[in-house]
Formats: structure tokens, sequence, C-alpha cells
């Protein structure tokens, strides 16, 4: 991880550095985030960058690394053996501007010992009536690798991708995902959003070494192989001039052919304290019902292989609060000078109530955005 | 099972049609117009989008892996072996 954050600096320092006249703008952000639940620690340090390409062009881009440190590789299972791994992420994307339309692409390669996936998307934007309508319709396509790689052990154990097939070393999972979006300008201080997502997952979504309670044996989990995902999400931002308070509420239903539903309202308010910096509280609400075969305990095994069984803590019927503060400081308000003045600096602490096995949670970022032309 | 699958999404599918052209209908009609000019709080940070995307991006990671629920932001879910 050093060398990724020597050469996510050498990076940075060589785009800040250049002396040549300035053909564009762009961003750069450095980001650390700590999260620590009961069982599991997770260190990610990641670098965004984004910069104009032409006049109308804009390229981004990211590279992060996950550490992950758990009691188990079997995600909150209670027959746990330690383990640490790590996952690399990188992904870059176009957007091309063509007056009131926006076209834009992107990809994303993510890697660790027992999963890969390579995800590539393309979305469309209009504008409309003056700027204050604005659509938006996407999609994109992940194709994913699992396998049992991280098992310990002097083999490796292979899956069952489906109850048709003979064992394999490893199993496909196709995601395909389209949403469409809708955002209205409501007056000088009010914006309306709404979004719709559809997915469609096909392949093998069991953990590969959580096993569930049959009878009085334990057997693999098995997961039905296709789910369709659905999520409806509206927002409303509301500025209120006097005291310089953004108040944004916002809510999403959920709901899946595995037949949970949830629902998540949120309530964020933003203060800013004079014009460098800004402070903000948020509040989450989360619920969902259980998917319909999860169980406590199944009855005793099927040697067909035919009943799904699962030791999935999210596929049970919880609720979870979240409460999170933040501050936004900009360089200016340190009295910084040249793109400095505009770096910022952002700090914030989330404390996540979660009524399962997972427990607790909380979850730290440090981050640092840096303007800079080229 | 296409059939099946119509009817399954159909509900849906009138809800994104419904929303859409609610909006697209109040956008075009004129009756709701800000000009540039009276834009300024719309171009605040708060107003636009107050998370960068590293920290979006880390919410999604990170919920995935914790709740049933997922979507509502554009993306698919794959990513990780979060299951």
């Amino acid at each position: 991880m050093r060398l990724q954050l020597t050469l996510a600096a050498a990076i940075a320092l060589g785009t800040l550095g250049g002396a040549t006249p300035a053909r564009g703008d762009g961003t750069l952000a450095m980001r650390g985030v700590y999260y620590k639940e009961r069982a599991t620690r997770v260190m990610q340090p990641m670098l965004d960058g984004m910069f104009d390409a032409g006049a109308h062009g804009i390229i981004s881009g990211h590279l992060l690394v996950d550490a992950i440190t758990s009691a188990s590789t079997s995600s909150g299972a209670a027959n746990a053996a330690g383990f640490t791994e790590r996952r690399y992420e990188g992904g870059v994307g176009y957007a091309h501007e063509l007056g009131v339309v926006t076209l834009a692409g992107d990809a994303k390669i993510s890697t660790e010992s027992d999963y890969r996936s390579i995800y590539t998307g393309a979305r469309a934007q209009i504008e409309l009536g003056q700027k204050n309508t604005v659509l938006g319709l996407g999609g994109g396509i992940s194709f994913d690798t699992v396998s049992a790689a991280a098992a310990q052990g002097p083999a490796m154990p292979t899956l069952r991708c489906d109850a048709a097939h003979p064992a394999e070393p490893s199993c496909p999972l196709d995601v395909y995902a389209m949403y469409a979006s809708a955002s209205q300008i409501l007056g000088p201080n009010a914006v309306i959003g709404l979004s719709v997502d559809l997915s469609t997952l096909h392949g093998d979504q069991s953990n590969p070494y959580r096993q569930a309670i049959a009878g009085e044996v334990l057997v693999s989990e098995r997961h039905p192989t296709r789910r369709t995902r659905e999520a409806l999400a509206a927002s409303a931002r509301y500025y209120l001039a006097p005291t310089g308070t953004t108040v944004i509420g916002a809510y999403r239903y959920y709901r899946d052919s595995w037949q949970v539903h949830a629902h998540t309202p949120e309530l964020r308010i933003v203060q800013e304290a004079g014009p460098d910096i800004d402070a903000s509280v948020r509040y989450r609400y989360y619920t969902q019902d259980g998917a319909y075969f999860f169980r406590d305990r199944y009855p005793p095994d099927d040697a067909a292989m035919t009943q799904y069984v699962s030791d999935d803590v999210k596929l049970s019927d919880f609720t979870g609060h979240t409460l999170e503060a933040k501050l936004g400081v900009l360089g200016e308000a340190f009295e910084l000078d040249g793109r400095w003045a505009g770096a910022r600096f952002e700090g914030i602490l989330e404390y996540v109530v979660q009524h399962n096995r997972f427990g607790n949670a909380v979850i730290a970022h440090v981050a640092l955005t840096i303007p800079f032309e080229y | 099972m296409v059939a099946a699958a119509v009817r399954y999404l159909s509900w849906f599918a009138v809800v994104i049609v419904l929303g859409l052209g609610m909006v697209a209908m109040l956008g075009s009609s004129g009756c709701v117009v800000v000009r540039a000019h009276q834009r300024g709080h719309l171009a605040k940070r708060a107003m636009v989008d107050d998370r960068a995307t590293g920290e979006s991006r880390f919410a999604e990671h990170e919920r995935g892996s914790r709740e049933g629920a997922e979507g509502g932001t554009g993306q698919p879910g794959g990513g990780c072996g979060c299951n």
C-alpha cells in the first residue's frame, strides 16, 4: 500500500508541477477511508482525477486499494477464521458535451484474490427549458468471476455454479443495469430529482465460504442464480438564503425478485460558515424485509439440492440508523495562495447502528481536493 | 417467462414514464423557468452535489456489503465479492 501511495503522490506532484501555459482545468482528490465494525476493518486510500479534454470533453479516472482485515472470509459467519485481503480497483471515464446533450462512457476493473469484476457503461443527458430540466438515461454491464481462492487449506474448494452443473473452480456473475433520472429546478432556491434503477443479475450469488445450519449440520450457502433489482429514488434540495442553510431530503424505495423490500429516508442539513467553510449533519434510516428463503435455521438438507439456504445477514429482516457529521474547509480559510486557496479539505465521521449480527460500525474519511491548470 | 417479467416490471415502467413525463412537462411548459442570473443559490455546492465522487463510491460499496438493497445511483452492483 505504501508503494501505491508513493505512486499517487508522484502523480499528484507531477501533475501540479507543470510550468507550461494552461490548456485546461482539473482536480485531483486524495481520500483515505477507515471502516470498522465488530469483525471487519477496512482501510481504503483512493485517488480521483478529473480534467478538461479540449473545449467540450472531461476525462476522469480513479485508483483505489481496499485493505480488508476480517475475522472471517464468510462475511459475518459464526464459524470465523481470520484473513487479510486487498482489492484493487481502477476506472476511467469520458464525457463529451454536444450543445444541450452530454454523452459519456466509463469502464472499471476490480480484482481481489477470489473475485474479479469488469464493468463498462454509457449514459446520455439532455438539458431542457433553459437548463431548468435535466433528463438522463444510462446503462452498464458487469462481468464478474467468483471463486473460493481465499479459502484456507491445502486445496482450493470448487463451487457449484448452479444445481444442474458439476463443481467448478470459478463461476460467472453477469450484471445488466439501466437507469433513468430527471431533475427539475422549481425556483431560485429549490431543485428536485427522481431516478429509477433496474438491474438483473445472472450467475453465482452465494458466498463460497459461508454455511447455513440445516438440521444438525452445516451446508454450503445456495442462493438463486437470478435476481432482478429495482430502486426508485427521489430527492429535494432547498436553500435558505438568510441563514446560508441547505436542507436536503431524500427517499429510496427498493424491491427485488428475492422479495427484499427496503425503505431509506434521509435528511441532510448543510450549513455555510462563511465563504470558505461548510459543515453538515446527516441522518439516514434503513429498513428491509428478509429474502423469501432466508431462515435462521433450515430443515435437514435435501439430497437433490433444490432448496435455497442462506446465512447472509444482508438477506435478513433488519433496520439501521446512520448519523454523520462532515466538515469542509477551503485553503483560503488558512490564508493560502494560488491553487492552494481553492484546495478543499474534508473530514467525515459516521456512525452506523445496525440491528443484526454485523453490529454497529464507525467510518471516517479524510480528503484533500486540489484544483490545477495544465 | 417473458410475460412474467413484463408483468413484474410493469408498475415500475408506469412510474418511470409518469415521473419523467411530469418533470419534462414542468420543464418545457415554461411554468417554472429560473434564468441564469437567478441561479446563484442553485450553483452552490450543497445545491448541486455536496458529495465528492470518492465519498459516494465508498458509501455505495460499504452499503452493498451491509445491506440487501442496492441501486438508486445508476451503477450496477458488481465490483466486489461482498456477498
